[in-house]
């Protein structure tokens, strides 16, 4: 990893369910509409399946933020998997920040299969907030290191 | 282990910007064992036989198409790998051209990603599991709960095309609510004419030995999932034999107790033994358990007297209890309305005069307590009826909802009312209107140009207070932000007119539209009286909506009513898969939604279970290791689709694949990791997040 702030481009793994946010982010290609390439997207059928421990590995192999897409709340295909990742995300963010990593390292959102744009302005804000943080294991001085 | 990656350039869509050579070189690179090739089209017949023939010349063990989203052509491509003798699981797609190809600028930046998803797929698609779909064999035949209009569609559709139907219906009768009201709306049709001919089809028509009716019946337990189920239905006794009874009703004539009738919402009074209206089908009479002198205990025999016929009279019958194998449920157990008394400002039960609408309906019924006579309980016609719209609807203290009927029936009573009583005044009492559809204007404006009727809104219902005074009663409205009067009576002082009170307000009558009012008019207060109100309740679940829902194990909404599966895409499936709902218990509806989701019902029981077919499980579902199992049972309580059982044995929760739908939470809420993903395992995913992060 580069250490030098300006070169610094943030990997992200961003995990979307099958039904709406990755069709989403599907919607932004087919609108052709570019983002910053730092993302790499894990599809499960349900933001209900990620489980935490995918984000605590992304994080331990380097990955320097992590994205959670779910459906709206109501259109969830599988009915409710959404608010279970919703508050699965609550716990998690109080796990990570023990664990010295920055909440807003892992974020959470609502992305529709109809919401290209806001996938992609969900990338570039991240991004930028990663850029603003700078890589996750340089911090190990003042929040202590993700890799324990 | 062999592993083939097929690259589309997808014309030069994808290659345009991600450099194809680069990628299969940096490949190589980390995988040298993997063979790559590029296709133009691969999702082109030509393309297809590429892949095809690729991998039956050479075998592979693992696939990796690089192309577009698996979205778009995941199962072209694992059709693909069928024919070619590969199992479709063992495909792992990268999706290069929405999600980098086409919104990635710089394409260096495009085919370093895209070398990064393709690494990820490889890993992953290492440790796929060749799955197999699993077949199971079916019971084509359905349960339909209810024989109201959804219940009857569904049970005849379902018998047309060749399937057995048990229909299961808890009163004596069949057709639901409809069969109380005379004329319907929205053009005002003869109901008893409409509905009788489907109620005959039921009965004796072409299809009927195939519809086992079951009145007086409830389902007490069903077990079992889609495919095969196995009902249990109680039937209580109706002590007259229906294969014996000629329906002529004699023994009704004798009998020597009579009650108020629940039919005709108490007006009317029926015998122990009688039809509950002239007309009722299944034509045979049912004796009340409760009120009938023999069935307690005295000597009674006069009903089995007056029968002419041997044996139709049976004191001797008995609760029976019948189980039934079907493959699918139809739900079409009704709604029912609010109880006025839960509003006792409105006066019901309490004020003189005040109907609810389904009381009225029987005033209005050639077979109801009156003949079709309207007439108030003192038993002269009524010169003035206030109809009172929104009653516990559009009310945060009782139903939020608008329950989408109540205005097209109130407009029909305007109509009946104007008919058979010329020149009486109408006072409509509203929160909103809604008339909605092709047809729903026409009574809606008919009461708006009628000139006896007076349209009066209101916001709350505690704005109302119907009360007695000087022998009359009386609407007083505590605050009302509209009145419209009829088009011809508008300026003009007239006697019979929403009271002195409100002129002293504002000077003259207001004028504007009921639709277009937006609620921020003068308010005013006012006082009518009139000879009899008629409130229109909210349409709610039927009362045995929650223990039914438990018998079936499916979901509620907040309001009570059945919930479906999805509320847009799939409102006719429950949550359970393989029970269907109709009509009203899922929804405040009318009459032709709820045929029509009658018919969708069966639509779906036909299309799903095919006699001679097997129903095939997809493999993509979860699956419970029971070693590692410590039976908590976290992962029952998360199921959305209650396919997680437990296994009193072994003390270990259960998956039943034909119930699951592979969403995976279970999976991430299992605290002992017992529960696999199949296809999304866990193991999968990290060497995934892995390849991303290589």
């Amino acid at each position: 990893m580069n250490g030098h702030p300006a070169a610094f481009e943030p990997r992200i793994v961003g995990f979307l369910c099958n039904w709406c946010s990755y069709a989403g982010a599907d919607k932004a290609g087919t609108a052709q509409t570019p983002y910053p390439p730092n993302v790499g997207i894990v599809r499960v059928m349900c933001s209900g399946r990620v489980d935490p421990q995918f984000v605590l590995a992304a994080f331990a192999q380097g990955a320097d933020g992590v994205l959670i897409l779910a459906c709206h709340p109501g259109d969830c295909h599988y009915k409710e998997g959404n608010h279970r990742a919703a508050n699965r995300h609550v716990l998690l963010r109080q796990l990570l920040q023990q664990l010295g990593i920055p909440p807003e390292r892992c974020r959470f959102d609502f992305v529709s299969a109809g919401e290209g744009e806001k996938f992609v302005r969900i990338i570039e804000e991240m991004v930028d907030t990663l850029k603003g943080l700078g890589p996750l294991s340089t911090q190990g001085d003042s929040h202590g290191s993700a890799h324990p | 282990m062999s592993t083939a990656v097929f690259f589309c350039a997808c014309g030069d869509t994808v290659s345009g910007k991600i450099d194809a050579a680069a990628v299969e070189r940096q490949v190589a690179a980390r995988w040298p064992g993997v063979r790559f090739q590029t296709v133009e089209f691969l999702c082109s017949e030509q393309g297809l036989e590429v892949l095809e023939r690729d991998l039956k010349e050479q075998g592979a063990e693992r696939v990796v198409v690089a192309a577009c989203s698996p979205r778009d052509h995941e199962n072209t491509f694992r059709s693909a790998l069928g024919r070619a003798g590969v199992n479709p699981y063992l495909l792992q797609m990268v999706n290069l051209r929405e999600q980098v190809a086409w919104v990635t600028v710089d394409p260096r930046a495009a085919t370093a990603k895209a070398v990064r998803l393709i690494d990820a797929a490889l890993r992953r698609v290492a440790l796929h599991e060749p799955l197999q779909a699993r077949e199971i064999e079916i019971c084509p035949d359905a349960l339909v709960i209810g024989a109201g209009p959804a219940g009857l569609q569904a049970a005849l559709c379902l018998a047309a095309a060749g399937r057995k139907v048990t229909l299961v219906e808890k009163s004596a009768v069949i057709g639901g609510l409809p069969v109380r009201y005379e004329e319907l709306f929205p053009n005002l049709e003869c109901g008893p004419c409409m509905l009788e001919p489907l109620l005959g089809e039921v009965l004796h028509g072409e299809h009927a030995e195939r519809i086992e009716l079951l009145t007086l019946a409830e389902v007490v337990q069903v077990l079992g999932s889609f495919g095969n189920f196995t009902a249990r239905i109680r039937q209580r006794p109706r002590y007259v034999d229906p294969r014996v009874c000629i329906g002529c009703s004699e023994c009704s004539g004798p009998c020597p107790v009579s009650a108020p009738n629940a039919f005709d919402c108490g007006i009317g009074e029926r015998k122990a033994v009688s039809l509950p209206f002239a007309g009722a089908l299944p034509n045979v009479p049912a004796i009340d358990a409760g009120r009938c002198l023999r069935l307690n205990g005295t000597d009674c025999t006069l009903c089995r007297d007056a029968c002419p016929v041997e044996g139709a009279l049976r004191f001797e019958d008995e609760e029976q209890t019948f189980e039934r194998t079907v493959g699918a449920v139809v739900v079409a157990a009704g709604g029912a309305l609010l109880d006025c008394r839960d509003l006792p400002n409105l006066g019901f039960g309490t004020v003189p005069e005040v109907y609810t609408a389904a009381a009225f309906e029987r005033l209005l019924a050639a077979n109801g307590p009156t003949a079709g006579e309207i007439r108030s309980a003192a038993g002269a016609p009524p010169a003035s009826v206030a109809i009172v719209h929104c009653v516990g609807s559009l009310d945060k203290s009782h139903r939020e909802y608008c329950s989408g009927i109540c205005c097209q029936y109130a407009f029909k009573f305007n109509q009946l009312l104007g008919k058979k009583l010329p020149g009486v005044r109408r006072y409509h009492f509203f929160k909103e209107i809604a008339a909605a559809g092709k047809e729903g204007f026409t009574l809606a404006r008919q009461a708006q140009d009628d000139p006896d009727t007076t349209f009066i809104r209101y916001r709350e219902s505690a704005d109302l207070d119907v009360h007695s005074a000087g022998g009359r009663t009386t609407v007083r409205i505590k605050e009302t932000v509209l009145i419209r009067e009829p088009v011809r009576r508008r300026g003009g002082a007239e006697g019979r007119s929403p009271s002195a009170e409100r002129s002293e307000h504002d000077g003259g009558p207001q004028r504007q539209d009921p639709a277009a009012c937006t609620g921020t008019g003068d308010l005013l207060s006012t006082e009518i009286s009139v000879d009899m109100i008629v409130l229109c309740p909210a349409v709610i679940p039927g009362d045995d909506t929650a223990s039914l829902g438990a018998v079936l194990d499916i979901g509620r909404d907040r309001f009570g009513f059945f919930e479906e599966r999805h509320s847009r895409t799939d409102a006719v499936q429950s949550t359970i898969k393989g029970i269907y709902l109709a009509g009203a218990c899922q929804a405040p509806t009318d009459i032709q939604s709820a045929m029509n989701a009658g018919l969708a019902a069966a639509g779906h029981v036909l299309s799903g279970l095919v006699p001679g077919r097997k129903l095939e499980i997809s493999p993509v579902t979860a699956a419970v290791d029971q070693q590692r199992c410590s039976g908590c049972k976290v992962c029952g309580g998360v199921c959305p689709y209650k396919a997680i059982g437990f296994d009193a044995q072994s003390s270990t929760a259960r998956v039943n694949d034909v119930l699951c739908q592979g969403c995976g939470t279970c999976v991430a809420a299992c605290p002992a990791g017992a529960i696999q993903a199949n296809h999304f395992t866990s193991g999968e995913i990290m060497a995934e997040i892995a390849g991303i992060l290589s």
